[in-house]
């Protein structure tokens, strides 16, 4: 925490009336769940555009879309004048890939290079405010780690796990870009693994299997967010000023085997040397990345401290426990419905 | 004659009856289930049947005879305390039959969070786990401490998710500071690895005491510093002589060579029955004010040198001391 935000550090604002009007928001990535959902957040509070390929199916009305390619070399242009024409104060950055592909290139064409775009036009139509969306992953899964690993922990990454790698290079690339540009306000947050009812993604379709691969003799803790409380720390970060990098987590740790039986599933303990063969790891099942890229997250600790998100953004309404719970108990409901 | 004979053959009978322990567990458990339903009906005979209360009761009955009556609670370093009661039968019989273990000076160890500092010895974390059970029977569940683990044994496979349980921690500054503010005991072992990997010769001598890691910590926290001396350990798994060459390619420091281990396999992993002593001396004098590094690394001298004293006075006490029955 830096000397820009003492009044709001503490305590939820008490009116809506409160904070100063937080302008046009651009939101980039509006079809991922976070952006979407992001979007129905912030309309009531101010005019909302969503930078996409295409839009999504249902949105409100009231958000404005504007179909940008962010892997073309000429969208940096493109989204100045988007920017500058409708006087954009606020962008937060959530158009990256969430589920990796065997195409390397165009992975990081587009977690890379189009943060890149976005930043260089983000500097140049000289808006106030930047979120970006991170993962506590690019931490990286270590023997060496602490058991809660800090906001300045180094990020290590993984060298197998090219998603991953991606993202610690995009946290590089919007760390320069805060440095240089002190008048911008650049929040980065960092969510573990997000469930939730609604919310799915490559892990948690490798948590929801039946029989769910685990390497054999290894238990790690893990620690999960909900989708709600996620959403609350960025409409937060997009209406307030945070700046610096935050764990977005819940509190509480459980471990692997805990979870998977609590949901009623079944643990398959597979020795490393197999997993190669294994289909069901998420990494393993679309992309070309080595299986350690993602089962190192199933070994070594990688849990973040989320002290410095709750003293921020309030503490989240679920811990892991309840969150796990809440995503479990969705899925069977779903199962009557 | 008859009478022996016929009484033989009865005991026999006896005990290819005898249900086996998992039966007798199923046996209580649908006893109690059963019970259980009966009390209910007979209760409610009048009022209609609670089907869910009934369903839910028999959900969690059922769930008792396998492996998900786990909860799986744990803490934020991953200590079960569920885990650790039902493990405690086991770790007293380990404690007071296989090691015959004796604390002394148990009146030194002060309430709150405190740092011990032992020697360390053996290959597997015996001592941290002796140390939490001792002060956890002796004083409480309260006292008990969670250990450091260095990073290889942490991460050992099927070694990991049981240390973590019984409250073993990763040794690194951030870990002990976070349970020492937390309100948590620690115990650390300042010699690391270097202790573990002592041969047998070089038994009860302390090796290098790190770079002061245990003062600072304690001199950032607050914390009292009580010195253990752990004698036992490095009798439990005696290192004969350690190969080097093939430790790199199995991930471990070294490869120890003990009189069980490898020619017993998984079973050199069970250690000697030797007979352990846990003295906890008295906490160390620290002044909060002296905080530049010479101040801390002489500190560190202290400490070591009086863990050493405590090691020398037990070893010659027991030299002098005749056997102890049944050792």
């Amino acid at each position: 925490m830096s000397a820009a935000d003492p009044p709001e550090s503490e305590s939820p604002r008490p009116t809506p009336a409160d904070p100063p009007p937080s302008g046009v928001t651009a939101i980039t990535g509006l079809r991922t769940f976070l952006g979407r959902r992001l979007a129905e957040r912030l309309v009531p509070h101010g005019p909302v555009l969503g930078l996409d390929l295409h839009g999504p199916q249902g949105l409100p009305p009231s958000v404005e879309l504007h179909e940008i390619d962010l892997t073309r070399p000429d969208a940096a242009t493109g989204l100045v004048d988007v920017l500058a024409k409708r006087d954009v104060q606020t962008v937060v950055h959530l158009a990256f890939r969430r589920r990796p592909t065997a195409d390397l290139e165009a992975d990081h064409e587009l977690d890379v290079l189009g943060t890149v775009h976005l930043l260089g036009a983000c500097a140049a139509a000289g808006i106030r405010r930047l979120v970006v969306g991170s993962t506590t992953m690019v931490y990286g899964a270590r023997a060496d780690n602490p058991n809660h690993l800090r906001e300045s922990h180094p990020l290590r990454g993984h060298p197998h796990a090219h998603a991953v790698q991606n993202r610690v290079e995009v946290e590089e690339l919007v760390a320069r870009f805060a440095t240089e540009r002190p008048g911008t306000v650049v929040t980065v947050l960092r969510p573990c693994w997000i469930v939730g009812p609604t919310y799915r993604d490559p892990i948690v379709d490798y948590l929801a299997r039946p029989w769910v691969p685990v390497l054999l003799g290894y238990d790690p803790l893990l620690q999960l967010v909900h989708e709600d409380d996620c959403l609350h720390a960025f409409e937060r970060a997009a209406r307030e000023q945070h700046p610096g990098a935050f764990n977005v987590v819940a509190p509480g740790v459980l471990p692997l085997s805990a979870l998977i039986r609590g949901a009623g599933q079944r643990v398959l303990q597979v020795p490393p040397a197999w997993i190669h063969r294994l289909r069901a790891f998420p990494s393993q099942a679309q992309s070309g990345d080595r299986p350690e890229g993602f089962y190192d997250y199933l070994r070594y600790l990688w849990v973040a401290d989320g002290e410095k998100g709750f003293r921020a953004f309030g503490p989240p309404s679920y811990d892991t426990r309840e969150a796990w719970m809440s995503f479990v108990s969705a899925r069977r409901m779903r199962r009557y419905l | 004659m008859t009478d022996e004979r016929h009484s033989d053959a009865a005991a026999e009978r006896r005990a290819r009856l005898a249900p086996a322990d998992e039966e007798r567990v199923l046996h209580a458990a649908l006893g109690g289930l059963t019970d259980g339903i009966r009390a209910r009906l007979d209760r409610h005979a009048a009022e209609p049947l609670d089907w869910v209360a009934l369903i839910d009761e028999l959900r969690r009955r059922g769930g008792s005879l396998g492996m998900s009556e786990q909860t799986g609670e744990v803490d934020d370093f991953g200590f079960d305390a569920g885990w650790v009661r039902r493990s405690r039968p086991f770790f007293d019989l380990l404690a007071e039959r296989w090691f015959r273990l004796e604390a002394r000076g148990l009146a030194n160890v002060p309430d709150g969070p405190v740092l011990f500092v032992a020697n360390r010895g053996g290959l597997l974390p015996w001592d941290g786990l002796m140390i939490s059970h001792g002060l956890e029977r002796r004083l409480g569940e309260a006292a008990r401490p969670r250990f450091l683990v260095a990073d290889w044994l942490i991460t050992l496979p099927f070694a990991q998710p049981a240390l973590a349980r019984l409250g073993g921690v990763r040794a690194c500054q951030e870990n002990a500071e976070r349970l020492l503010r937390t309100g948590r005991s620690v115990v650390a072992f300042p010699e690391g690895v270097k202790g573990a990997a002592k041969v047998y010769a070089d038994r009860y001598r302390l090796q290098r005491f790190g770079r002061g890691g245990a003062v600072r910590l304690a001199l950032e926290t607050g914390c009292p510093v009580v010195p253990v001396a752990v004698v036992g350990a490095d009798d439990a798994h005696p290192v004969l002589f350690k190969i080097e060459t093939l430790a790199r390619s199995v991930g471990l420091p070294f490869v120890p060579v003990t009189p069980t281990f490898p020619w017993l396999g998984p079973l050199g992993a069970i250690p000697l029955p030797a007979r352990w002593t846990l003295e906890f001396g008295e906490p160390l004098d620290l002044d909060p004010a002296d905080h530049d590094e010479l101040a801390v690394l002489q500190a560190n001298e202290t400490l070591r040198r009086r863990i050493q004293s405590m090691l020398d006075a037990e070893l010659r006490a027991r030299a002098q001391a005749p056997t102890p029955p049944g050792s």
